[in-house]
C-alpha cells in the first residue's frame, strides 16, 4: 500500500509539470499571437522606415524613377558643407523653436496657474484656451492668413488702431516667422496649459497651504513652493515643446509653401520661413530627390535624438522629484 | 449674496480680469472665421474691417456647390461629399485598426507570459522616440512598393498601432483585479476567451480614449494624406480645403465657409467629449 502510493505521487507530479509547460508554451504562443499586429505594423511602418533612412541618404534615389546609386558620403557633403538653404533652414528652425516654446510654455503655466482653484467657468475657460489645439491646422492657418492680411486684415486694423504702421506679415522676409510663430503658440499653448494644469493639481496642498499661513506672498508662493514642486511636469513639457516645434512642417506648408515662388520650393520671401522639417518634404516630393530628404532625415533625427539625449542628462540631476 | 460670498468674488476678480481677455484671444480666430464666412466679397476687403457678422448663409450653400458663388457667379466644383466620405471612412478605419491593435497587445503584454517580453515591449518603448517625420520618405517608398498610393489603406494602416494606446490598455489591463482571471480559470476560460467576454468589455474607459484621440488625429490629418493622395476619389477634406484655398485665391468668404464646414465636426467631438478628451491628455500627457 505504502510503496505503491509513493509510485504514485512523483508520477502524479510529473504530468502535472508536463500539463504546465504544455499550458505555459500555448500561453507564449498566443502571447506573441495577440502582439503581432501592433508588432508588425510598429516595425515596418516605424522601426524598418527609421533604420532605413541611414541607408537611403547613401544614395542617389529619384523618387519618381526609383531609380538608385550608391554614393558615398556626397549628400551629407552638400548637405552640411554647400547647402546654404539647409544652413538657413537650421536657423530659421532654431529661431522658431526659441521663438515659440518659452512663450508657449511661460503662457500655459500662467494660465494653469490662474484656473488652479475651484470657481465658476473654470472648465469653459479651459476649453476655450484648449480648443485651438485639437482643431485641424489646415482650417486655423486659413483663418490666420486672413488675420493677416498686408491691407485688410484685423491684425494690422488693430496695430492701426494703436497707432502703428501696417505689417505685410507672411510676404515679409522679416515677419514671415514671428507670424507663424504667433499661429504656433495660440495652436499649443492649451495643450501646455492642460498638462500644467494636471501637475499642479498633482501637488500637495498642505505646503502651499503651510506657506500661507507662515504669511508668504502670492509671488513666493509661487517661486518658492509651486515652481519647485512642479519641475518634473516642467522638465516634461519642455521636452515635448521642443521635439514638437524642431520638427515643425505643417504650419510652414500652409502658410509659406506657395509664398516665394512654388517652383523653388517655397519657404517663405527670401526662404525666410524655411525649416529642416520643411525642406525635407520639398527635397522629397516636390523634387523627389529621396536620397538627399533621407540624409536630411538623418540629420534631423540625431539632432532631435541628442536634445532628448541632453535633456534627460541635465535634467534628471537638477529636476526635483517628490 | 452674503457677506463671504462677494469677498470670494471680490478674491476671484483679479483672475477673471487676466482669463476672460486670453480666452477671448484664444476663441477670437473662430470667431472671425464665422464673420469671414458670413460676409460678401465687398464686405472682407473693407479697411478697418467690418467686425461683426454679416449673415450671408448663402455662402454656405454656394461653398458646397449648391448655387453660384454669389461674388462671381460661378459655380465652385468642389467634391465636399466625397472628401467628407474619404475623411470618414479613413477616420474610423484607422480608429477600428488603432483599438485592436492596442486592446490585444495591451493585454499580452499585461497580463501574458511570454519569452522576451521584456526586450519586446522595450523596443515598443524604443518606437515611441521615432518622429513621423524622419520616417515620411521611406514609408513613402514602401507604400509605393505595395501599389498603396492614392488609396484608403494607405491613410489607415501605417497609423494602425499607437504606442500611446498600448500603454494605455496596458495599465489599465495591469489594474485589473487579478480575481477575476483566477475565477475565470477555474472555469477553464483561456486568455482569448477572458479578453472577449470580461476584460475587454472593462476596458470601455481607456478605449473611449484611445479611440477620441484616434479619431480626431486622423480627421485633422494633413501632411501624410498629401503625400499619398493624388486624386478626389480619395483625398480626405483636409487635403480638398487646402487645394481649393490654392486653385482658387479669389473669394475668401468662401475658404472661411469651407474652413468651418471641416472644424466643425472636430469642434462638435471636442464639444461633446472634452471630458475624456482633455483628461486622456492630462493623464498621459502625450503629442497629438
Amino acid at each position: 500500500m505504502a510503496t505503491q502510493r509513493s509510485a504514485e505521487l512523483p508520477r502524479r507530479a510529473r504530468t502535472v509539470r508536463a500539463d504546465r509547460r504544455r499550458r505555459n508554451r500555448a500561453d507564449a504562443l498566443s502571447g506573441y499571437l495577440l502582439i503581432s499586429p501592433a508588432m508588425t505594423l510598429l516595425i515596418v511602418f516605424i522601426l524598418i522606415p527609421a533604420l532605413w533612412i541611414f541607408w537611403l541618404s547613401f544614395q542617389r534615389w529619384d523618387l519618381i524613377s526609383g531609380t538608385s546609386d550608391y554614393i558615398g558620403t556626397a549628400n551629407f557633403e552638400r548637405l552640411l558643407l554647400r547647402d546654404d538653404v539647409f544652413r538657413k533652414a537650421v536657423w530659421q528652425t532654431v529661431y522658431f523653436v526659441a521663438g515659440t516654446v518659452p512663450v508657449s510654455m511661460a503662457l500655459g503655466l500662467f494660465l494653469a496657474v490662474l484656473l488652479n482653484r475651484a470657481m465658476p467657468l473654470r472648465d469653459f475657460l479651459r476649453t476655450v484656451i484648449f480648443t485651438p489645439y485639437v482643431m485641424p491646422i489646415v482650417s486655423t492657418a486659413l483663418i490666420f492668413s486672413f488675420i493677416y492680411h498686408p491691407d485688410v486684415g484685423v491684425l494690422n486694423a488693430a496695430l492701426n488702431a494703436f497707432g502703428l504702421p501696417k505689417i505685410a506679415w507672411l510676404d515679409s522676409p522679416q515677419a514671415i516667422m514671428p507670424a507663424i510663430i504667433i499661429y504656433s503658440v495660440w495652436q499649443h499653448t492649451g495643450y501646455n496649459t492642460v498638462i500644467f494644469l494636471a501637475g499642479l493639481s498633482n501637488l500637495p496642498p498642505e505646503l502651499d497651504e503651510a506657506a500661507r499661513v507662515d504669511g508668504a506672498r502670492a509671488w513666493a508662493r509661487f517661486w518658492q513652493v509651486t515652481w519647485p514642486l512642479l519641475s518634473p511636469t516642467t522638465y516634461f513639457v519642455l521636452l515635448i515643446n521642443i521635439v514638437a516645434s524642431f520638427k515643425v512642417v505643417q504650419p510652414i506648408l500652409i502658410f509659406a509653401g506657395g509664398v516665394g515662388g512654388a517652383t523653388s520650393g517655397g519657404g517663405g520671401p527670401d526662404k525666410a520661413a524655411e525649416t529642416i522639417g520643411y525642406y525635407l518634404y520639398v527635397q522629397a516630393f516636390s523634387f523627389f530627390h529621396a536620397g538627399y530628404a533621407a540624409a536630411i532625415s538623418v540629420v534631423l533625427f540625431l539632432i532631435i535624438l541628442v536634445i532628448t539625449g541632453l535633456q534627460v542628462g541635465v535634467f534628471s540631476r537638477r529636476v526635483f522629484y517628490r | 449674496m452674503s457677506r463671504r460670498g462677494w469677498l470670494r468674488a471680490l478674491e476671484l476678480l483679479p483672475r477673471y480680469l487676466v482669463l476672460v481677455p486670453f480666452a477671448a484671444l484664444f476663441a477670437f480666430p473662430f470667431y472671425w472665421m464665422l464673420v469671414i464666412s458670413l460676409g460678401t466679397l465687398q464686405s472682407v476687403f473693407v479697411f478697418p474691417p467690418i467686425l461683426y457678422p454679416l449673415w450671408h448663409w448663402d455662402n454656405y450653400l454656394a461653398a458646397v456647390g449648391l448655387i453660384t458663388d454669389p461674388s462671381t457667379g460661378q459655380y465652385l466644383h468642389i467634391p465636399w461629399p466625397r472628401y467628407f466620405l474619404n475623411t470618414v471612412i479613413v477616420a474610423t478605419g484607422t480608429t477600428g485598426l488603432v483599438l485592436i491593435t492596442s486592446v490585444l497587445g495591451g493585454y499580452a503584454f499585461a497580463s501574458m507570459a511570454f519569452p522576451g517580453k521584456k526586450l519586446i515591449f522595450g523596443l515598443v518603448l524604443a518606437v515611441y522616440m521615432v518622429p513621423t517625420e524622419v520616417t515620411l520618405v521611406p514609408n513613402f517608398i514602401i507604400l509605393a512598393n505595395l501599389h498603396w498610393i492614392d488609396s484608403y489603406q494607405a491613410q489607415i494602416v501605417p497609423f494602425g498601432a499607437s504606442v500611446f494606446g498600448i500603454f494605455l490598455m496596458r495599465q489599465f489591463f495591469l489594474g485589473l483585479p487579478n480575481d477575476l482571471w483566477e475565477a475565470a480559470q477555474l472555469d477553464g476560460t483561456g486568455h482569448l476567451r477572458f479578453l472577449w467576454l470580461i476584460a475587454a468589455p472593462l476596458a470601455r474607459p481607456p478605449m473611449v480614449t484611445i479611440g477620441l484621440f484616434t479619431f480626431v488625429a486622423a480627421w485633422n490629418a494633413f501632411l501624410w494624406p498629401l503625400i499619398v493622395t493624388n486624386s478626389d476619389s480619395y483625398r480626405p477634406v483636409q487635403v480638398g480645403l487646402q487645394a481649393f484655398s490654392y486653385a482658387d485665391a479669389t473669394n475668401p468668404v468662401l475658404h472661411a465657409a469651407g474652413s468651418l464646414i471641416v472644424t466643425l465636426p472636430i469642434l462638435i467631438i471636442f464639444l461633446l467629449a472634452q471630458r475624456q478628451i482633455v483628461g486622456g491628455i492630462a493623464a498621459s500627457g502625450i503629442r497629438g
